[in-house]
């Protein structure tokens, strides 16, 4: 079965130059498509091709699917890379591409369907034999029930208002007299905020980990899993680190998370690139289906370098109808991979902090890759996300990897806008984070006071050297500007003077 | 050349002589004492971006971007940024009133974006570390906090609206 002729990526940023790297290995065309905001972005410069697809703000540009799809037409691709975000896991899209007789490099529609809704992706994992957060089966009424439940989980547990979100309608209940009241509030928040005062009850995980299996599946019912990778450092509900392997998952326990993520791929006859996502309790070492990312993701990358396959040239393979080019006996584990995303963010207040980046170099060296679209001069819109680089490490032990992260940030020169390059440093030396102990809640609760910390790199006087000889600089500058105002009659009468 | 310069909230006196060969700038933390520094203009460079040069043995590549009274200088991934007034704007600011510089009395926006939520309300006082608004730019929703104990005097934007980066948002007087 041949490969593609031409691919369309429907995306930007360092994504897009990942496909479109895949695409020149594999002699397949790459087209590009940018919005106003990125007619000068790396990833236009890097394809074959490229395309306007309309002003700045994604809707508009991105995520406006007829108007890829015209452009799709135009170029004559016969295969479109969603990329991650954006249409990477929207229906509509994909089925419009069935229609128009392009193929979409990612699960089937009804793939992304049934793993689209966490209630029903929960029940299919159940039937899976995926383990699941212990819990109510679906809302529940009474007080009498919730303790029931409680009672037969046990404590600590949450109790979460069904249309809830960003925290509101939520509460951990850790002792039975504070179940009642807790109840009845996630009930009223439920029914104030979101007009719906359903809730639910789960197992509180005390101590949480974010550890997630990448799994792939082709149209001949191969399914196999490529092992985990860590992703606990976050912000904001962010990842800003992850590492592969994680130091905190036991091989026989890694083996049953496999094994699980497998089930659940058969389960919905999964194709392509995948992620079951389990919540990790670090002290009982149990695992917990969340959910299922229906494509490819930001940390794929450590994977790859762990496993040794490239994950982007496997998907176009799985789209084009080939079986799977490994089984899961060819997967091994080797070494440790750690990937650090570069946001242009100011790394105290995690604010986005985009503009133009002025001087840009990036790290090299040994045993490291680096997925970047940065270049001096080039301006970091505020449309979209504020990621701009992911730097790659690889060592033969952990202590090795993070090592080498440490040297390769200490390399990357990035000026103009505000980075968490010196965030990322502060936290691959934090004790928590080298013995591999930290969880979800490390930043929150280890980071409170940042500044610091930060700040510890350069002192103060580098700073105020450099601003006053910059000021000195512009003022004399500025002095010799206000000479040459001086009309041509007067500084020749000066000179005259001089001579005199 | 006689500049003062604020940096994280504490305040400085700075001397800037050029001379042949080196560059003398002395800093004056506000109850310390002088430190002077001579940074070698061998192993000092400009490029069109950014200016090099050793300090203490270790070579810094710094970028100054410097906007009025504001210089944002990077190096080494690690960024401050820093007020310095000269001479002639200390006079200015003289003249003004009482020297006292730096006084921010608006939050301004330090980046385009759109205002999502309001949280305060004209005459209300606002205790420091509290929310004023939310700002969304880069697909992210921004909190801006009080710096201090303010008094909301004016709010310059309203829900939904589209901001440039520097334009005030709200104003504030002493409570």
């Amino acid at each position: 079965m041949a490969l593609f002729k031409k691919i369309l990526i429907a995306n930007r940023g360092e994504i897009a130059i990942r496909i479109t790297r895949a695409c020149r290995e594999l002699g397949i065309g790459s087209v590009a498509v940018f919005s106003d905001a990125d007619r000068d972005s790396l990833h236009v410069f890097l394809a074959d091709e490229a395309y306007h697809i309309g002003p700045s703000p994604s809707k508009e540009s991105y995520l406006n699917y007829k108007k890829i799809i015209e452009v799709a037409k135009q170029a004559g691709v016969d295969a479109i890379h969603p990329g991650y975000g954006f249409l990477s896991e929207n229906t509509v899209f994909a089925k419009a591409l069935e229609e128009a007789g392009i193929t979409f490099i990612g699960p089937t529609v009804s793939n992304i369907e049934s793993m689209g809704d966490k209630l029903s992706a929960k029940a299919l994992m159940k039937k899976a034999g995926v383990p699941t957060v212990p819990g109510s089966d679906g809302g529940v009424e009474t007080v009498e029930q919730a303790q029931a439940i409680a009672e037969k989980i046990g404590l600590p547990v949450i109790i979460k208002a069904s249309a809830g979100g960003g925290g509101k309608g939520m509460r951990v209940v850790r002792k039975m007299d504070e179940l009642e009241s807790a109840f009845r509030a996630c009930r009223s928040e439920g029914q104030n905020y979101f007009a719906d005062p359903t809730v639910y009850i789960e197992k509180f995980i005390n101590d949480p980990k974010h550890i997630e299996i990448q799994v792939f599946g082709d149209k001949h019912g191969n399914h196999v899993h490529l092992f985990e990778r860590e992703c606990s450092v976050q912000r904001r509900h962010q990842k800003i680190i992850e590492e592969c392997p994680s130091p905190s998952v036991p091989n026989d326990v890694r083996l049953r998370m496999g094994d699980a993520a497998v089930r659940a791929a058969k389960q919905i006859n999964y194709v392509g690139a995948g992620t079951i996502e389990f919540i990790f309790d670090n002290t009982t070492k149990e695992f917990y289906f969340m959910e299922m990312n229906t494509r490819l993701q930001v940390e794929h990358p450590i994977t790859e370098i762990v496993t040794g396959f490239d994950l982007v040239k496997e998907q176009i393979n799985v789209a084009a109808g080939r079986p799977l080019s490994f089984k899961q006996e060819d997967i091994k584990q080797k070494g440790h991979a750690i990937e650090a995303r570069i946001c242009a963010e100011d790394p105290i207040t995690y604010k986005p902090h985009p503009g133009v980046i002025r001087a840009c170099r990036h790290p090299q060296g040994p045993f490291m890759r680096v997925d970047s679209y940065a270049y001096p001069g080039y301006e970091v819109p505020i449309f979209y996300d504020p990621m701009i680089a992911k730097v790659i490490t690889w060592g033969d032990k952990r202590d090795e990897a993070i090592d080498r992260m440490q040297r390769a940030l200490s390399e990357f020169v990035l000026t103009g806008i505000k980075t968490n390059i010196v965030l990322h440093k502060t936290i691959l030396d934090h004790p928590k984070f080298r013995d591999g102990s930290y969880t979800t809640q490390f930043i929150e609760k280890n980071f409170e006071v940042i500044e610091p910390q930060l700040f510890k790199e350069v002192e103060d006087p580098v700073f105020l050297i450099a601003a006053a000889i910059t000021a000195y600089n512009d003022r004399k500058s500025k002095d010799v500007r206000q000479l040459n105002l001086t009309s041509n009659w007067k500084r020749v009468g000066r000179k005259l003077q001089l001579r005199t | 050349m006689y500049f003062e310069a604020e940096l994280n909230g504490k305040k400085y006196k700075v001397d800037v002589t050029e001379q042949r060969s080196t560059w003398k700038v002395s800093l004056q933390e506000e109850g310390k004492n002088w430190l002077h520094y001579d940074i070698s203009k061998r192993d000092f460079k400009e490029a069109e971006q950014y200016i090099s040069f050793l300090f203490e043995g270790k070579s810094y590549l710094i970028d100054v971007i410097g906007q009025d009274t504001e210089y944002t200088v990077f190096t080494r991934n690690s960024f401050r940024t820093i007020k310095v007034f000269n001479d002639e704007m200390l006079l200015h600011e003289s003249l003004k009133k009482g020297g006292n510089f730096g006084a921010d009395q608006e939050l301004k926006s330090g980046m385009p974006g759109k205002i999502i939520e309001i949280f305060a309300k004209e005459g209300e006082i606002v205790k420091a570390n509290k929310p004023l608004l939310i700002m969304e730019a880069m697909k992210m929703e921004n909190e801006m906090r009080a710096t201090r104990d303010v008094k909301i005097k004016e709010i310059k934007v309203k829900q939904g609206d589209s901001v440039e980066s520097g334009a005030v948002l709200i104003k504030f007087e002493e409570p």
